[in-house]
Formats: C-alpha cells, structure tokens, sequence
C-alpha cells in the first residue's frame, strides 16, 4: 500500500455524554479525492476539527502524512483547509486576507492564486464585512486551492455557492488532483461528491458505517416512481427493480426503482400509463434507506 | 378541538420579552450599586463635620473643581453625597447603557441572530425601538432607586428626586447615543467607539468647564455637565436636567428614524465599496497581531492622554490649595491619598489611577481574541502551519506593548501638562511615575492569559479584576477602615508612591511573577483545550 495522506486510528472524541466520534479508523491514500458523507451531526466536522488539532481527541490518534496530526506546525504545512462556515475579518478587505494567509500559510502559488480570484468571479477589493456567505466561502477556496499543500481539507466548502461557482469548484478539485495534491472532502451533497470523488466514507452517529468507491455507492440508489392509469394499475409485484410497491387510490401506484429501469418502464408501457413521476430520492431518503437495511 | 398551535401573541409584546431577558441581570447589578453607594455614602457623612470657611475655599479652586466637579451643598448630607458619587455613577450608568444598547441591537444583528427576528412580522425599526425602549426603563428605575435610598437614608427629598432624575436622563441620554451609534455603523465594535468616544468628550468638556471659568458654558453641551448644573440640595435648578431629557427622547427618536432608513445587517454610514489592499503587517502572525492592536490604541491613547493632559495642567492648583488648606490635605491623607501637596506626591497619586483603565485596556484586547475564536475568525489562521502558543504569545505581547505605550503616553502628557503650568516636575519623574504601575497592568496580563485558558468567556471580566476590582477594594477597605491583610489583597496597596519616593522593587517583583505564573498556566490551558474556532 502507497503513502497515507490521511490516517487515524481509534480516534475518539467525547463531549460531556455525547459520543461526538466512536473509534475512527481511516485511511486515506496519497493523491486520493475522499468523500466523507454523513447527515448534520455525523461528526464529519468533529473529525476535521480533530485532524486539524483544534479539538484534542478523547482517545486514538491521527496523522498527516505520518506527522502526528496535534503537532500544528509541522502537520500544517503539508495541508490547506476550507471551513464550513468561513468568517473573515470584516474591515479587511478579500486581497488582504489571501494575501495574510499566503504569508503564514504552506506556501501559495499566487499566478495560480489570480486565476481562480479570476474564475471564482470574487472581487477581493470589498472589505469582507460586505461579503456573503458564498463570497466568504470564495476566499478560503481560492486560498486553499492556491497552495502546494499536498492535502486540502474541505468541509462543506460548496454550501453557499450557486451551481456555477460549484461547476468551478469541480474543476479546481480537477486541477488539485491532476496535481498529485489528496483531498479530503466533507459533504452532505451526494451529487457532488459523486462528481469528483474516487472513495468516499459514510458517518452516522459518529462511526463509520462504510467506506465503498463511488461505484459502490451507486448502489445505494433508489429512485421513487409514481404512475396513473386509466383504470386498475398492473400487478408490479415481481418485476425487476421494483420494490416497495403500494397502491395509492384505485388508478395510480408508488414503487421504489433499483437497477436498470426497463423492465418496470415496460411493464406501466403495457399498461397504458397515463401520468409518470420519477424522482430521485434525496441523499436523505438513501442514507436512511441504507440504514434500515443494515440495521435489520 | 384541540388547537395545536401556539396562540399568536402580539409581536411587540415578544420583542419586549426577548429585551428584557437581555438587560435585566446587568440592569439589576446597576440599580443596586447606584442606589446602594448612595444610601452609605449619606450615612457616611454624619460623623464627618467640616469647617464652612475651608468649604468654601474647596469650591473655589479650580483643580478640585476639574477632578471632582463644583462642590456645592456640602454642609448638607445629600449635597456631599451627591458630590463624591455623581460623577462615578453617572460615567458607570453612561458606560453601561451604552454598551448595553449597542450589544442588545447592532450585537444581536451583527451576530446573525436578527435575520430569523425580522423574517417575521416585526420590522428593523419597530426592533430597534422596543429595544431602546425596554433598555431605557433601567436609568429610570435607577434614578428611583436611587432617590428612594437617599431619602431612606434621610435627606432632603427634592434633591435626592432632582438627583435621580438627573441620573436617569444621563442614562437615558447613553441609551439613546448608543442606538444612534449602532444605526450609523455597521460594527458593533465601532458603535461602542464612537458612543465611547461622545462619553469621554462629555466627561472632559464637564472638567474642562468646571475648572475654567470662562469656558462655563462649555457644561451646557456635556450630559455630565448637565447634570451638575442642575445643582441638587442647592438650587434645584429643573431647566438643564429638562435639556438632557429632551436631547436624549431626540436622540432616540433619530435612532427610530436612521433604523427604517437602513436595510437589515447594513448601516446608515456605508463601508467604503472597494479600496486598494493595505498590505502592511500582514507577514507573520505577530504581525498581524499589532495590527489589530493599532486602531484600539491610538483611540485609547487619544482618551488617556487628554485626560492625564488635564491632570497635569491643574497640577500646579491643586498642590498650592492643599499646602495651604492642611484641613483637607489630612483628610485626603486618610481617603488614601497622602502627599497630594507636592507635585511629585500628586503625579504619584493620579497615576495610580492610570493602572484603572490601561489594565482595562489590555483585559478587552485578550477578549477580542477570545471574540475572534468564538465567531471563529481563528480558524483559518490556526489551519495554517501556526501552533496556539505563537497565536497566543504574539496576542499578549502586542497587547503588553501596546499597554506600555498608552503607560508613556499618559507620563508623557501628564508631564506636558504640568510643565505648561510651570509646576516642576522632571521628564523623568513623570516618566518613573506612569511606568510604576506597570506590575499592575502585568497581573491583567496574566489574569487574561489565565482566563483564556482556562475560562474563555470570562477574559474581559477576569482580565479586568486585578486593575478595576483591586482599585475599588482599596478604596471600600480604606473607606471601613478594613485590617491591613485585607487591604495587601490588593495590588494597589503594593505600589510605591513613585516618583515621590523609590520603586518597591521587590513588591513589583512579586507581581511580575504572580502575572508570569497566570500567563504559564493560561497557556497551558490554551494548548489543551478544544477551540471553539
């Protein structure tokens, strides 16, 4: 196995009765992009605030790049990182906080720096007491993107921002990870994260339930489909990847819908099916799909 | 049928009960002092007699005029009581209405926290003055409190009344600029600034007009100078406390109306669009830390030196009444504050003083660290390769130096006053005499450090104790004639009368290490805890 860019082993962290994060063992590969998925209280951002050495671990232990992750300075400057939640000094203006964490950062490549102020559309002269929330976001990726560190650190980094800016965010992941640089992604975005993911981790109630590829991931899927007809509904039951089927009303029908939907398309075709909704279900609706079915 | 949902009760009255939870422990604590420092200092006078004639010559000199304002009434309980405290009072009613204006308004909506308040049916402006509006019952039953204690206590109830009223518009007036402050800028720290800076103005204007009299009138524009003219026990005059009154139901009605010329979140003087990037100081993390250090202490630096510019000017006065009324130079020897009738004797006096607001000083810089972690302005800077030990050493010792210089400042300007004036004092006497108090600005240091570590929230409060909280020990211990073991709990027992006699060096090294000890265990704690950044 190749350099670790990412490990933990066992790593803990309690707060009062909370168990925030339940023996943690990870291991993320050098020039990896990692998904870490969860819903909101997970512990996604527990564990970032642990490898960062903001909070101190309960038990276990984390490393970056074999430094042990609560030695600051040397862990730090082999990785950049990307809050959820961005707050800047208000009187400042966007160049001058790039320009502050340049110089106490990693080291940053200031041509490539410009280029993504450039495609990031952010106009670093405004104080950033008038910036938004995706603005804010803004400057910490382009600082973030814009350094050599081998590792980013990103959690959440896309909440505020609309889908062209994350269509840029895609690219810079691109870029990061043409570079050879890992990175470590923390999202509750499933459409994101299957984008530009290789591997990705999945959280609940601080552990870790499953580390799969993407592919693997896929098959979680499920999508809802709701169909009417012009009289009584077909009999679904025991067609291919229809599952969950119950009738709703005398002429129409909900089932979920796994694997290739042809055989079902066929079937409501044959039937002459008047109406068709198909929706893709919420990252939500899987994860607890996905929970059910592990818990049974 | 079971109704579900929650009784749609009226929008002001749920704005007002968010208020009042916001105001009422702080207002309570304010109430108390007032009404309370009142009552003793009545009860007090009655053992006290003085010489009318001696009296007389007190109101006269210029000096005890700045300092203390015009002394009038002081054959009576109430005119002597009014005189020794309406000054504290008033500035620490005026400090907190107006601190408590701009946290409970522009705080709230700096802080996000007003977005979901006004998403409903409540308006910006309809928020703001409720608010106001709940905040300024507290100067008003201050002013009750504290007319009802001196009345209790025995005096004249048509001074104590005018008295309290007095009070009460002062705070009034406080709550009122602060909400004007926090409509016109977009930061609650710059709104307490600039409300903080009308506060000294006030204050300076009322001493200035007080010691000079062809500059009387100045009072006229000073809510503090107001409230001396109306002249409790006196001649209970109603007209300047009506003045201050109406400025003040103004002033809030400005707040009202700058409040619905202005969106949510933004303020009525905007921030600058777009400059160019100032890029200086931003190379390294201590840097970065004088850097934020500048602006606070030049505004400090501008306060504390008019103020001890002031001092030193009336220097020359107040030596000369006190060499030649020995009556009152004893009594001020018992109040603690012996030797006032040299030059040398007063500077070290006043600069005792001097440890007050610069170990204040220091307590609130650490707490705009702690700020910044809270609202996790940290955080970035902390990601990169930048261990907490060096955020926190570069934190204290820009605030440490910074402390240093408003320390010369205030030697440099008092100096300055008094060669004005010709009173005599060395360059390096004036100098010796400010930088004497620096063990004391040491233990805020260290106590800020220490609360930083270890009790985040508390850093200002904490910070603030051994500078605020020894002074007002030694003045309630010397004023009960308390044992001497409890009067050394206080740093300022420990400080030698310099320049007037030498340096106690080895009680200043004790302090240096007591403050070296807090700044150790703090940053012990500062490395081992979770940040909330």
């Amino acid at each position: 196995m190749g350099v670790s860019a990412l490990r933990t082993e066992n790593l803990s962290k309690r707060y009062g009765r909370l168990l925030a994060l339940d023996g943690l063992s990870l291991d993320v590969a050098a020039g990896e992009v990692f998904g870490f998925l969860g819903p909101n209280g997970a512990g996604k951002s527990t564990t970032i605030r642990l490898l960062l050495g903001l909070a101190r671990p309960t038990s276990g232990r984390a490393w970056i790049f074999d430094t042990d992750a609560a030695d600051v300075a040397a862990a730090h400057r082999r990785l950049a990182y990307v809050p959820a939640d961005v707050a800047l000094w208000p009187r400042m203006t966007g160049a001058e906080v790039l320009d502050l964490l340049a110089r106490v950062g990693p080291g940053t490549d200031t041509a490539y720096r410009d280029e993504l102020i450039q495609r990031f559309a952010l106009d670093v002269s405004k104080p950033a007491g008038t910036y938004s929330t995706g603005n804010r976001q803004k400057v910490a990726l382009v600082a973030a993107f814009a350094t050599r560190a081998p590792l980013l650190v990103l959690d959440e980094p896309t909440s505020g921002l609309d889908p062209l800016m994350e269509l840029q965010f895609r690219q810079a992941v691109g870029v990061a990870r043409d570079n050879g640089q890992t990175v470590f992604l923390s999202s509750h975005q499933l459409a994101e994260v299957e984008a530009v993911c290789d591997r990705v981790g999945i959280l609940r109630a601080g552990e870790l339930v499953e580390v799969a590829s993407v592919a693997q991931l896929r098959r979680l899927h499920h999508t809802d489909v709701a169909a009417t007809f012009p009289g009584t509904p077909p009999d679904l039951a025991g067609v291919q990847g229809v599952d969950g089927l119950h009738e709703d009303g005398a002429t129409s029908v909900r089932f979920t819908l796994s694997g290739s939907p042809a055989a079902a398309l066929r079937a409501l075709a044959d039937a002459d099916v008047t109406t068709i909704v198909v929706r893709e279900q919420s990252l939500e609706e899987i994860f607890l799909a996905y929970y059910g079915h592990n818990a049974r | 049928m079971i109704v579900t949902t929650t009784a749609a009760a009226r929008p002001e009255h749920v704005l007002r009960g968010l208020a009042v939870r916001q105001v009422r422990r702080g207002g309570l604590v304010v109430t108390a002092v007032c009404a309370c420092m009142s009552a003793l200092v009545v009860v007090g006078y009655r053992s006290e007699a003085l010489d009318p004639a001696a009296l007389a010559a007190l109101a006269r000199n210029p000096a005890i005029r700045t300092l203390f304002g015009e002394p009038v009434a002081l054959d009576q309980a109430g005119g002597f009581t009014v005189w020794r405290t309406s000054v504290v009072l008033a500035v620490l009613l005026g400090v907190w209405t107006m601190l408590t204006a701009t946290r409970i308004t522009r705080g709230e909506e700096d802080a996000g926290r007003w977005n979901l308040l006004l998403s409903g049916r409540i308006t910006l402006p309809e928020a703001v003055r409720q608010h106001l509006g709940v905040l300024a019952v507290v100067p008003v039953l201050v002013g009750a409190a504290t007319a009802v204690a001196m009345i209790a206590a025995g005096v004249d109830a048509t001074g104590s009344l005018l008295h309290g009223t007095g009070l009460a518009a002062v705070g009034l007036f406080f709550v009122a600029v602060g909400g004007v402050t926090a409509q016109l800028f977009v930061s609650r720290s710059e709104s307490n600034g600039v409300a903080a800076a009308v506060l000294v103005v006030g204050l300076l204007m009322r001493m200035v007009g007080d010691g000079v009299p062809a500059l009387a009138w100045l009072r006229w524009l000073s809510p503090f100078g107001l409230m001396a003219l109306t002249r409790p026990f006196d001649t209970n005059r109603g007209l300047p406390v009506s003045v201050l009154a109406f400025a003040a139901v103004l002033l809030m009605a400005l707040a009202g109306r700058l409040a619905a010329r202005r969106d949510v979140g933004a303020a009525i003087l905007a921030t600058p669009g777009s400059r160019p990037a100032r890029t200086t100081l931003l190379g390294s993390v201590p840097a970065f830390a004088v850097r934020r250090t500048m602006r606070p202490l030049a505004a400090w630096s501008a306060g504390i030196g008019a103020y001890f510019l002031l001092l030193g000017l009336i220097a020359q006065s107040m030596t000369e009444f006190l060499a030649g009324n020995p009556e009152f130079a004893s009594m001020a020897a018992q109040a603690g504050f012996p030797a006032l009738g040299t030059v040398e004797g007063y500077a070290a006096t006043l600069y005792a003083l001097l440890a007050v607001p610069v170990g204040v000083f220091v307590a609130v810089r650490l707490a705009a660290t702690a700020a910044d972690e809270n609202a996790r302005r940290l955080t970035l800077l902390l990601a990169a390769p930048v261990t907490r030990a060096r955020l926190l050493g570069a934190e204290a010792a820009a605030a440490g130096c910074a402390a240093l210089v408003l320390i010369t400042v205030a030697g440099i300007a008092m100096w300055a006053g008094t060669a004005t004036v010709h009173a005599g004092l060395a360059p390096g006497d004036a100098l010796a005499g400010a930088w004497n108090v620096t063990p004391v600005v040491l233990l805020c240091l260290g106590a800020a450090v220490l609360a930083l570590g270890w009790a985040p929230r508390a850093v200002a409060a904490i910070g603030a104790l051994p500078a605020a909280g020894g002074f007002l020990w030694q003045v309630v211990a010397d004023s009960i004639d308390a044992p001497t073991w409890t009067r050394a709990l206080s740093p300022f027992t420990h400080l030698a009368a310099v320049p007037s006699t030498a340096p106690a060096w080895p009680a200043a090294s004790v302090m240096a290490g007591i403050a070296a000890a807090g700044v150790i265990v703090g940053t012990i704690g500062y490395r081992r805890r979770d940040l909330s950044a």
